[in-house]
């Protein structure tokens, strides 16, 4: 276990120095991208871009988080079974639309920069939130909710007390997958203005740059593998 | 102690209690027998209102459950289940704690508690107050169910099958630390089960149930009498009605009191009929020495009044 975590520290350490060494590699650019005038990204600080990438995904990730969590409770309980279907497939239409199609209808109302992002990103990762949590909520034995029932337990004892922590691994299964949708999801942002690792990919498209939308690709993918291993570190037991 | 007064629980057009008044004595155990379906555990969760009567009323000491707060109730009445139900995530003590903790109790108090239940239940509270459910036995988890039900102390336990998932042999083991902890702590427990052996060897008054309607009630001895009702007939098995009827009997009520010869196999004065055939049988005798115990003055069991009886 603390191999594995030394093993981790060193991955995220070599990420954060290439995102030192990008701007002074002009060589290596050249020479991977002949024909390109300005290859290196110079127009803001990498460890900027990341910083903004990570408070938009992790922002977004915290709300998917809440709602997820919350309408899977409802889902789950007695008076909720009803509205199971419908969670579900809203839940589901919500993910269905992709995060660039909702950034470019939430434009003209939520305007241009972070707000459209981060609403486009919390459709796209609520769903795996409350899958996760209503099947892990479902899993809990009966004969448990039975006896905490009949010791006396109130309806709010009893799920804080026994339903969340015997779901939990299922939960923050369900949070992991949100996670890291969201950091590998949140380079849409950059069409909207947002800053974040995505914004040399789409500066790039625009100015015919591929040496910057490698860059940010690859940073981009980079960050959300390394969230993903941490994470999955992180919740193992 | 309990009183269930006409009372009846129907989902849509099926009644699965019909119509039921009982009452069990204060510091009693009774049993609730009958077959699946027969609405056995319906009636049983009735008392801490985990199922609310369609109709008629449930007495706890005279008071009306359905005006007690369903939480407080269920902390003053000890439930044990087939199935045990512990909570998996937390260590037995803390399992065991779960009504004194909602009760608000000290933790030295609590601590003090579970140590003492450990060993009522018969088992070592330094082996096992730490160890998490999955790592006891069938029989030790349902010995902490039990001690979990116990912890604070209520006047009234509930035990849905709480044996009938066991092996046979901790079943029994079970059943006879159930009597001992009834003897010592007088406590009123109401006792589900189909299992008729276990009915008989736990029950001071018998209720049996079929369809939702109460078939039979009384001491066991009076529900197993000759001319017994069809169903308590069907339940016990027609041909083995007589046999354990005799498990009803005292033997030394029919033992004559006249010295006994030397080298007569002996059974105790506290045994029953049943256990004085199974001892015969064995024993390939027709007579038994009885030895005098306190208001009893010793003789000998004779076959010929042992088969009158039955």
């Amino acid at each position: 276990m603390r191999r594995r975590w030394a093993w981790l520290l060193a991955q995220a350490a070599a990420f954060l120095l290439a995102l030192w060494a990008a701007p002074r590699a002009e060589g290596l650019w050249r020479w991977l991208f002949p024909g390109i005038a300005r290859p290196v990204w110079e127009s803001q600080s990498w460890f900027v871009l990341l910083g903004e990438h990570l408070m938009l995904s992790l922002g977004a990730a915290a709300i998917a988080g809440t709602i997820g969590l919350a309408a899977a409770i409802l889902a789950t309980r007695p008076g909720g079974q009803r509205l199971r279907p419908l969670l579900d497939a809203v839940f589901s239409l919500a993910q269905a639309i992709p995060p660039v199609a909702v950034i470019a209808l939430a434009l003209p109302l939520l305007g241009f920069g972070a707000a459209p992002t981060l609403l486009a990103l919390v459709l796209y990762a609520s769903l795996p939130v409350m899958r996760g949590a209503v099947a892990g909520l479902d899993a809990v034995p009966p004969a448990v909710l039975d006896a905490a029932r009949g010791t006396g337990m109130g309806r709010a004892g009893i799920l804080a007390r026994v339903e969340l922590p015997l779901a939990m691994p299922v939960i923050q299964a369900g949070l992991r997958v949100a996670v890291v949708l969201s950091i590998a999801t949140t380079a849409v942002g950059a069409v909207a203005g947002a800053q974040c690792l995505g914004t040399p990919i789409v500066t790039g498209l625009a100015n015919g740059n591929m040496a910057w939308v490698a860059q940010g690709a690859v940073f981009t993918a980079w960050l959300a593998l390394l969230a993903d291993r941490a994470l999955r570190l992180a919740l193992a037991r | 102690m309990i009183r269930f007064e006409g009372v009846s629980r129907r989902y849509g057009d099926r009644a699965v209690v019909d119509r039921v008044t009982l009452e069990v004595p204060g510091g009693s155990i009774c049993v609730l027998l009958g077959e699946s379906g027969s609405g056995k555990s319906t009636l049983m969760r009735m008392v801490n209102r985990l199922v609310e009567p369609s109709a008629g009323r449930v007495l706890v000491d005279g008071r009306d459950v359905a005006q007690a707060e369903p939480e407080a109730l269920r902390r003053g009445i000890g439930y044990v289940i087939q199935s045990v139900g512990l909570f998996p995530h937390w260590r037995v003590a803390e399992n065991i704690a779960t009504v004194p903790r909602l009760l608000g109790w000290e933790a030295a108090r609590i601590a003090e508690r579970v140590d003492a239940l450990l060993a009522l239940v018969g088992l070592d509270p330094a082996r096992f107050r730490d160890r998490f459910p999955h790592e006891l036995s069938g029989g030790q988890a349902q010995r902490v169910g039990l001690a979990r039900a116990l912890a604070a102390d209520p006047p009234l336990l509930l035990m849905d099958e709480p044996f009938s998932a066991l092996d046979p042999g901790t079943r029994r083991d079970l059943q006879v630390e159930l009597r001992r902890i009834h003897a010592r702590t007088g406590k009123t427990i109401l006792f589900v089960t189909h299992d008729v052996e276990e009915a008989l060897v736990l029950a001071d008054e018998l209720a049996v149930l079929e369809d939702g309607r109460l078939a039979a009630r009384g001491r066991p001895a009076q529900v197993l009498e000759t001319g017994a009702d069809r169903t308590v007939r069907r339940l016990f098995g027609e041909e083995s009605l007589a046999f354990h009827r005799l498990g009803t009997l005292p033997a030394a009520r029919l033992a004559r009191p006249e010295d006994a010869e030397d080298g007569l196999p002996v059974l105790p004065a506290t045994a029953s009929l049943k256990q004085a055939l199974m001892l015969m049988l064995e024993q390939g005798t027709d007579r038994l020495a009885v030895p005098a115990e306190a208001g009893f003055p010793g003789g000998t069991l004779h076959w010929a009044d042992l088969v009158r009886a039955a």
